[in-house]
């Protein structure tokens, strides 16, 4: 249960550099919907989730915020990606390749390579 | 770097909560705005717009916790939110904190002060010494079991060949007379070795101490160090005093230095004031041999491990040098070993027989904590259940099953530290305490008992300890709580009071244990009041005097003591007079020594012993001890009778199996004597010892430097003080009279250090019953209470409330009783085995449990009868 949580919680922030780094600056519901119109339903239950991974960020120094007009003109918190995230961002890149490219050789290895 | 930068974020993060909050909360507002205005464009209703939003956002409030605890240092503001809450609810309930509170203290407290007489004993025996631990005692020890102390030559022997040992002292102990003519006032000081000081790595608290090559060449450094006490006292700490001279023992010598404040010498619990060069000794003692002659065995050595060397070593470096002594010096070292000992077995002095009496006193009294500590999760987890609805609460609002615990334990935690917190007051006045109590006997005694550092991290860690013992039931008790049923709010729940019976159970059996220990120990305190001692302590004055500092000859000393006592009996108030040398129940106890006596072989190894006192004639009458057979001995100045002793009637009874004893002969180291009487039997070290052989000799054939005066009077003894030092400054004007007591007085002291745990039982034993009442109680009216329904109906089918209240009592008086049964076994085992050795106190071991379990039965029957008397309609209707 748990574990599964960690593995979405560190997908999710990927997901957030990759959207910001892309979309520009944008405000926690736009990221939200960015993410859910990508990754289908993996976020449809709790939007929520998002601002806890979003003050990390910001806290490890990956992404800034400031204030600013929604579409509407109301305040909304603008979220855009810092130098270091963008490095993060690379590295967790390459990273996360590394380990789908290792995982997936894994799923097709069969039996009768081993011997 | 990144998890410091995120470190240093959160900490600021934490100081501007608020800030942080309000923008969340913005955020999270935002958020559902643009959700709902999504929802409204893609053609919901209003209502169903924002709901869909909502649902889609998740649980706010788990979100907030997980958003909190990415923000700040969640650990260090939930445990400062949980002290806010452990306040507010410990003030919540002020008297159940206070029992708890107070009983925790006192049960550290206790502890705690016992601890720190242990840790006086063992840990630092030699006060103001710093690391006094590392010193041990190098006593030589002979092939008949004694330890007779070191000689002068052999010490300086010692010191050159003991390597595993970093510089040995020496020092002996005197009563020096301070002062002039006519006014001189009994002292106690130590002649000391030239390294002494330098030894013990002491710094004088002004002037200097003696030097080594002031203690090389015999009566040539009149010098002295005084104690801190003894500056304070005598000389108003005034910094002039080195220099000063200072007549002692009728020479003058010059103060060079004040010894740092806490050092009391190095013999406890004795109290020094006053250090002299060893080599002073034959100008201050009379000219005695002391520093000539191997076979006066007058000092004490220690000495401090090298941190290079084992004990082993030095036990074997000690045991070769005193072999290699005994074939150079025969006749004074013959059958003389050495035994390297720690200052807690020490061979003279209480220590051994205290660490024993202290050791079962600590058991004692942890068990009692513990026993506390079982009432007190008792009634936290009585008081935790009627807490049930508020706990539910937080569950459902998303606090996890750690918050929970870690709430309970918290408020537990803060009741057991506040506890420690008193608990270490009361140590701290509890050692003071014992510190200045006045010990003043023969010997200045003093125990520098204190709370410091060790003792502290003790009481705290008790109280730790404590806390979590009864947190835990309670905790786990919280934790696992099913909200839904809880909040229900019904007493459908099956009562969980299982923990709560057993917990009872222990409580009471361990109550149990402790009372008894308590009673046992109160018993015998009171019984030796109550012993008959078999003399008449009544009307008896005792003081005494010391010739030593005259070096005085057999001659000398007799006629001493027969001048004394003829100026002694001519006071018109005394009806009797003696001399002897040794009081009956002294602290110190009288000597046992070997003899042989004709008509006797004995057929074990070993030899007999008999108790051996010396006195004067009209002892007996004096002590009210009649003569059963034979007559008192011969006048001190009587130069033709023989020798004489005079036994008991259990000497009598055991080597001559109640054969005729006057005529025969006993033989001694001292001599030859004839048997010239039988006195009854008496009590000599202790009033419940056993039967005690018991010779006596006569002060004409064994005159001694010291004397106990005893004066028997038909009027006030007390009074008789005054005439009895003018009787003495008559006889001899340089001599004080010290320890003036009257025979009740000498008893009341000697009874001192046992009156101390007494003292201590007479308040805890109450105590806990109390606790233990207080336990029950609240266990019983909680159970009570949650079967308010049941008994309700019981009630309106028709049962009576006697019955009612006799089923209520029957259940929990049948593990009270289980309780009671288990501890009182587990206290006949130990008793049997450890304490009294067979004898049972039967008074104690029913009376107790009688005790206790009335004290059980009411406490269940208060809580009983007030749910008997519920109106049933009323009961039923509640639910």
């Amino acid at each position: 249960m748990k574990q599964k949580t960690d593995v979405l919680q560190g997908t999710l922030a990927l997901m957030v550099l990759k959207t910001l780094d892309v979309l520009g600056p944008l405000h926690g519901y736009g990221i939200a919907r960015r993410i859910e119109q990508i990754s289908g339903d993996l976020l449809a239950v709790n939007q929520g989730t998002l601002y806890p991974v979003l003050l990390r960020l910001e806290l490890e120094g990956a992404i800034a915020s400031e204030w600013g007009a929604s579409e509407n003109n109301r305040r909304a918190r603008f979220y855009r990606l810092t130098r270091e995230g963008r490095k993060q961002l690379q590295v967790e890149r390459k990273d996360w390749e590394q380990t789908a490219a290792i995982i997936g050789r894994f799923f097709e290895v069969k039996t009768e390579d081993l011997s | 770097m990144k998890s410091l930068r995120r470190f240093l974020n959160r900490l600021f993060n934490s100081a501007a909560r608020r800030a942080q909050e309000e923008r969340l909360r913005e955020e999270i507002a935002e958020h559902l705005a643009l959700q709902t205005e999504e929802n409204l464009r893609a053609g919901l209703s209003a209502v169903e717009a924002r709901r869909q939003a909502m649902l889609k956002f998740g649980g706010v409030e788990a979100m907030k916790q997980d958003y909190r605890a990415e923000r700040g240092l969640l650990f260090i503001e939930n445990l400062l939110g949980d002290l806010r809450n452990a306040v507010r609810s410990i003030s919540r309930m002020p008297g159940l904190a206070a029992v708890i509170i107070l009983s925790l203290a006192i049960g550290i407290g206790v502890n705690t002060t016992i601890l720190s007489w242990i840790q006086l004993i063992l840990l630092e025996p030699l006060p103001g010494v710093p690391g006094a631990s590392n010193f041990l005692l190098v006593e030589p020890h002979t092939d008949t079991g004694g330890y007779p102390g070191a000689s002068w030559l052999e010490y300086r022997a010692l010191q050159t060949q003991l390597l595993a040992l970093r510089d040995v002292v020496a020092s002996e102990m005197v009563p020096f007379n301070v002062g002039e003519k006519g006014q001189t006032e009994r002292t106690h000081g130590q002649l000391v070795s030239g390294n002494y000081f330098s030894a013990l790595g002491l710094k004088p608290a002004i002037g200097r101490f003696i030097r080594p090559e002031e203690a090389e060449r015999p009566g040539t450094e009149p010098v002295i160090v005084i104690s801190y006490d003894y500056w304070q006292a005598r000389f108003r700490g005034a910094p002039g005093v080195v220099g000063q001279k200072l007549p002692v023992n009728e020479r003058e010598l010059i103060v060079i230095g004040v010894a740092p404040k806490e050092f009391q010498g190095t013999m406890l619990p004795l109290k020094f004031e006053l250090w002299v060069p060893a080599t002073m000794a034959p100008a201050l003692l009379g000219g005695t041999r002391d520093l000539e002659d191997r076979s006066i065995r007058a000092f004490s050595l220690i000495g401090m491990l090298r941190s290079d060397a084992t004990r082993e070593e030095a036990q074997t470096e000690f045991s070769t040098a005193m072999a290699q002594l005994a074939r150079d010096y025969p006749e004074a070292n013959a059958g003389v070993g050495g035994e390297i000992i720690s200052f807690w077995k020490a061979p003279r002095g209480p220590q051994r027989m205290l660490i024993g009496g202290l050791a079962v006193l600590q058991g004692v009294m942890l068990l009692l904590l513990f026993a506390v500590c079982g009432n007190t999760a008792n009634l936290m987890l009585a008081r935790g259940s009627t807490r049930q609805h508020e706990m539910a609460v937080r569950v459902a609002l998303g606090a996890g099953r750690w918050r929970i615990v870690s709430l309970v334990l918290s408020e537990n935690m803060l009741l057991a530290l506040l506890g420690a917190g008193l608990g270490v007051a009361m140590a701290v006045w509890g050692t003071t305490a014992l510190r200045v109590a006045p010990l003043i006997g023969a010997f200045p005694i003093q125990f520098q008992t204190k709370v410091d550092g060790l003792t502290l991290a003790f009481a705290i860690l008790l109280g730790v300890a404590c806390g979590l013992i009864f947190s835990a039931a309670p905790a786990v008790h919280l934790a696992r709580l099913d909200p839904q049923d809880a909040l229900r709010g019904s007493s459908n729940t099956p009562p969980r009071s299982r923990a709560r019976k057993v917990l009872m159970g222990v409580e009471v059996g361990l109550a149990m244990v402790v009372l008894i220990a308590a009673a046992l120990f109160l018993q015998s305190f009171r019984s030796a009041r109550q012993i008959d001692p078999r003399f008449k302590p009544e009307g008896v004055l005792l003081a005494s005097y010391d010739l030593s500092g005259r070096n005085p000859d057999e001659k000398s000393e007799r006629e001493f003591a027969a001048r004394l006592l003829a100026r002694l009996r001519s006071l018109p108030d005394v009806e009797a007079a003696a001399i002897a040398t040794n009081v009956p129940l002294d602290l110190h106890g009288i000597p046992a020594r070997p003899f042989t006596v004709q008509g006797r072989v004995r057929t074990e190894p070993g030899q007999d012993r008999a108790i051996t006192n010396t006195v004067t004639p009209g002892y007996f009458k004096v002590m009210g001890i009649p003569l059963l057979e034979g007559n008192d001995f011969a006048g001190i100045e009587d130069k033709a009778a023989p020798a004489q002793a005079i036994v008991n009637e259990e000497f009598v009874r055991r080597y001559l199996n109640g054969a005729e004893a006057v005529g025969r002969r006993i033989q001694t180291r001292a001599g030859s004597f004839a048997i010239i009487g039988v006195a009854r039997k008496a009590v000599y070290n202790a009033f419940d010892e056993p039967a005690q052989p018991a010779v006596y000799f006569s002060y004409r054939d064994l005159p001694a430097m010291q004397g106990e005066i005893h004066l028997r009077t038909s009027s006030n003894e007390a009074a008789l003080t005054s005439e009895a030092r003018a009787a003495l400054r008559d006889v001899d004007p340089m001599l004080p009279l010290y320890d003036v007591r009257t025979f009740s007085q000498h008893i009341e002291r000697n009874l001192y250090l046992r009156r101390i745990p007494a003292r201590m039982f007479v308040v805890l034993g109450p105590l806990l019953l109390g606790l233990a009442a207080i336990g029950i109680y609240a266990v019983v009216s909680y159970a009570v209470a949650r079967r308010t329904k049941e008994i309700g109906l019981r009630l309106a089918f028709g049962a009576t409330s006697r019955r009612v209240v006799l089923q209520i009592i029957r259940e929990n008086l049948s593990v009270i009783i289980w309780g009671t049964a288990i501890g009182w076994v587990l206290a006949l085992v130990i008793c049997v085995r450890a304490i009294t050795k067979g004898v049972v106190d039967v008074l104690v071991f029913i009376g107790v449990p009688a005790i206790l379990l009335s004290v059980a039965t009411l406490a269940c029957w208060i809580p009983a009868r007030r749910a008997s008397r519920i109106d049933p309609m009323a009961a039923l209707r509640r639910e």
